[in-house]
């Protein structure tokens, strides 16, 4: 087979998966560009041109900037928390106990659970007044309502969402480290802590980089649990409003699609930003073999 | 390999950050195209309506959405009778939720996929009707295949625009004061009754709390249609002007009316704005932890299905204000899509809804009070328990819901987030009326 046509077949194969992305990824992501520089009557059917306004009006709204920092400070509690906890229960779960796999399903099992199930019970467990949570700790805090708790009970709900998925990341990543290398440091006299220190962790940071990009960007786009959690009538909303909850209210409850649009794009530009960001300091602690 | 590997990694990355940072923006999208397939299709629906009487009748499912599930029964039964005497139509009722609701149709609407026959809000009908969503059935009205005079005051009109006929009124809703007879047996108070004022429910919500066993009198919950708008009318205030160019919040006789609404959560008379952020106030009064709620009559199946309070509670009226009894009267109707398939089939659906023997059903299963002349009584004997009555009376004084305007689906969310604010005590509840008044001010100014 000469070169070329592998060419083709290559093209013909990933063709479906492309068209997918093409179509229901990078078309509408390029056309809430071009919303974002309208402004739409009538559900979208009349569309009239006007240039930056939107983002002029953005740049000045107040809400947008507190809604940007909100945006920030979770992901800022969020990625940490979310990769220390997914590292510490993978190496555990590496490790030869019995009823591992028992383990691996109970970890994964938020990851599987319905967002909108998980929420309702997260309500109740957060309740003041009858709240389990408040019940453990002796305390009388109203986890979702108060403004000084609610990002908070956002990133613990965040955090236990995303421990499964991300562990068994990283899981995959433990096991991708030959057997020899510990075995060769064994020989050398190397302890638990030592061999985690010098060959688990330089080993793992690839796949610690790659978790680390997608938790980021997961993290910018939150919105599920402010909407299910706080809710509308919440005094705390404020407080904890995303980027993407005030993209989609003015989207889908105020019907400003353009002005919705804008916030996105927004947000698409910040975490192109972030992400190129991090790829610019992978050299610095990033280990491939 | 070291090569291989990062390039790998780093293209797989970019694609999930591309992914990723784009998913947020599934915008709904339209075509010009669109507006003439759909206009087309409706001339080929009206042309084949003319023909149907000498071909075979085709079968036909048509889609009937309503965002009630409580409602889905007496939907169903009524599909069920209409296709008993229409064999060839066969008819799927969807329940939406109402939170979901109009974002659906919102994003239906510009695609040419609103389901055949649906539920319309008087909030949200201004913005389908003038953009051509609704098919108009001013011209079946005209020859009189259909009577707005059998249905109650004014409920036909609510659905107008520009002189066109767009929705035959479902039925209609007023809001009503349920009580708790066990915690007022206790505490040897009489039932609320017509001779109430608003003084009064703060006297009784006062002597019924008991804070520290986590019940209280009253929920004074941050409610507009079952909560203070009634207040606000009662006390003379207003929620928007009667030619809808001003909001009525800041006005002085409103802001009374928001004020003392709060004061009852700061004499404990109620629970806190948070408590209730965290468990529904009707829920609460579900639960017996509440001794009085304001809720709309379409709640009573609900409450009602509550074990903890069933055969122990009932309705009466709004309490009077310092002017007069305030109570807001809703109407929903049913709408047929501009761009459906089928809709001479759709038309004898929709003509269906519209009839007696339809309003009967939906009296005789307690789903909604309907809308049809002398068709109300059933519905009041559906649950004999219950002093129904309070609705139908109350409903020759309510005003209107101050929809009908291409402002109010602006204000109307936003009014919700500013008064959370205020009823959450993060600033005084004269400052959130004033904000509320500027916001919908300049929502009314936009959307003229």
């Amino acid at each position: 087979m000469n070169s070329r046509s592998r060419y083709v077949w290559a093209y013909i194969m990933i063709a479906p998966t492309l068209l997918g992305t093409v179509l229901f990824w990078t078309w509408p992501a390029i056309y809430s560009i071009y919303l974002s520089f309208l402004k739409s009557e009538n559900f979208g059917m009349v569309n009239h041109w006007v240039g930056l306004a939107n983002y002029e009006r953005l740049f000045k709204d107040k809400e947008f900037w507190q809604d940007l920092r909100n945006t920030l400070y979770y992901a800022v509690l969020f990625v940490p928390l979310t990769l220390l906890f997914s590292t510490f229960f993978a190496v555990l779960l590496n490790a030869k106990i019995r009823g591992l796999s028992a383990y691996r399903v109970i970890f994964f099992l938020p990851q599987v659970t319905m967002p909108a199930a998980a929420a309702m019970v997260w309500v109740v467990l957060f309740a003041r007044d009858y709240g389990l949570i408040n019940h453990l700790l002796g305390t009388h805090v109203a986890w979702i309502s108060d403004t000084r708790f609610a990002m908070f009970a956002l990133v613990i709900v965040g955090v236990w969402g995303a421990i499964g998925f991300n562990m068994l990341l990283i899981l995959a990543g433990l096991q991708g480290i030959p057997r020899a290398l510990y075995e060769a440091a064994e020989i050398d006299g190397a302890v638990r802590f030592r061999k985690f220190r010098y060959i688990t962790m330089p080993l793992l940071t690839p796949t610690l980089f790659f978790t680390t990009v997608v938790l980021m960007i997961g993290a910018t786009q939150i919105f599920d649990s402010i909407y299910l959690l706080i809710g509308k009538t919440n005094v705390a909303l404020p407080a904890v409003r995303s980027l993407v909850y005030a993209y989609y209210q003015n989207s889908f409850v105020y019907y400003d699609q353009n002005y919705g649009a804008a916030i996105v794009d927004i947000l698409l530009v910040i975490n192109l930003i972030l992400t190129g960001l991090q790829f610019a300091f992978q050299k610095k602690w990033v280990f491939y073999d | 390999m070291l090569f291989r590997k990062k390039a790998w990694i780093s293209t797989t990355s970019v694609a999930v950050v591309a992914a990723l940072a784009l998913a947020g923006c599934g915008g709904s999208k339209s075509t010009n195209d669109n507006t003439a397939s759909t206009s087309a299709n409706s001339q080929a629906a009206t042309t084949s309506a003319g023909q149907a009487s000498d071909k075979p009748k085709e079968a036909v499912t048509l889609t009937y959405t309503i965002w009630d599930q409580l409602q889905q029964p007496a939907m169903e039964a009524i599909a069920k009778e209409f296709t008993a005497q229409n064999p060839n139509i066969k008819v799927k009722v969807d329940v939406i939720p109402w939170g979901d609701y109009w974002t659906k149709m919102s994003a239906a609407a510009p695609a040419g996929t609103l389901p055949d026959v649906f539920w319309m809000h008087s909030g949200q009908f201004v913005k389908y009707a003038s953009g051509n969503f609704l098919a108009p059935i001013t011209d079946k009205v005209k020859a009189g295949e259909i009577d707005l005079n059998n249905y109650e005051a004014n409920l036909g009109s609510i659905y107008t625009l520009g002189g066109q006929n767009y929705a035959i009124p479902k039925d209609f809703d007023t809001i009503g004061l349920a009580y708790n007879k066990d915690l007022f047996d206790k505490a040897g108070i009489p039932y609320p009754d017509g001779t109430w004022d608003y003084t009064k429910l703060a006297q009784a919500a006062k002597q019924l709390s008991q804070p520290d066993k986590g019940i209280y009198g009253f929920a004074a919950k941050m409610d507009t249609q079952t909560g203070y708008w009634n207040d606000m009318l009662a006390n003379g205030g207003f929620i928007v002007s009667a030619d809808g160019s001003k909001s009525g919040y800041d006005d002085p006789a409103s802001i009374e009316a928001l004020k003392a609404r709060y004061q009852m959560i700061l004499d404990k008379s109620s629970p806190t704005h948070q408590q209730m952020t965290d468990t529904d106030s009707t829920e609460m009064f579900k639960s017996g932890k509440v001794a009085m709620i304001f809720e709309g009559d379409w709640r009573t199946t609900d409450i009602d299905g509550s074990d903890i309070i069933k055969g122990k509670w009932n309705w009466a009226p709004l309490p009077k204000g310092k002017v007069k009894r305030g109570n807001i009267i809703n109407g929903l109707g049913n709408v047929m899509s501009a761009s459906g398939k089928h809709k001479a089939e759709a038309w004898q659906f929709l003509k269906f809804l519209g009839s007696k023997r339809a309003a009967e059903i939906t009296a005789q299963m307690g789903a909604a009070i309907p809308a049809f002349k002398d068709t109300q009584a059933a519905w009041v004997k559906s649950k004999p328990q219950l002093n129904l009555q309070v609705f139908i009376d109350q409903a020759a004084d309510a005003m209107p819901y101050p929809a009908g305007s291409k402002a109010y689906p602006v204000w109307f969310p936003k009014e919700g987030e500013i008064m959370a604010q205020a009823w959450g005590g993060k600033i005084s509840i004269e400052e959130g009326a004033k904000q509320v008044a500027a916001m919908m001010n300049q929502a009314i100014a936009n959307n003229k």
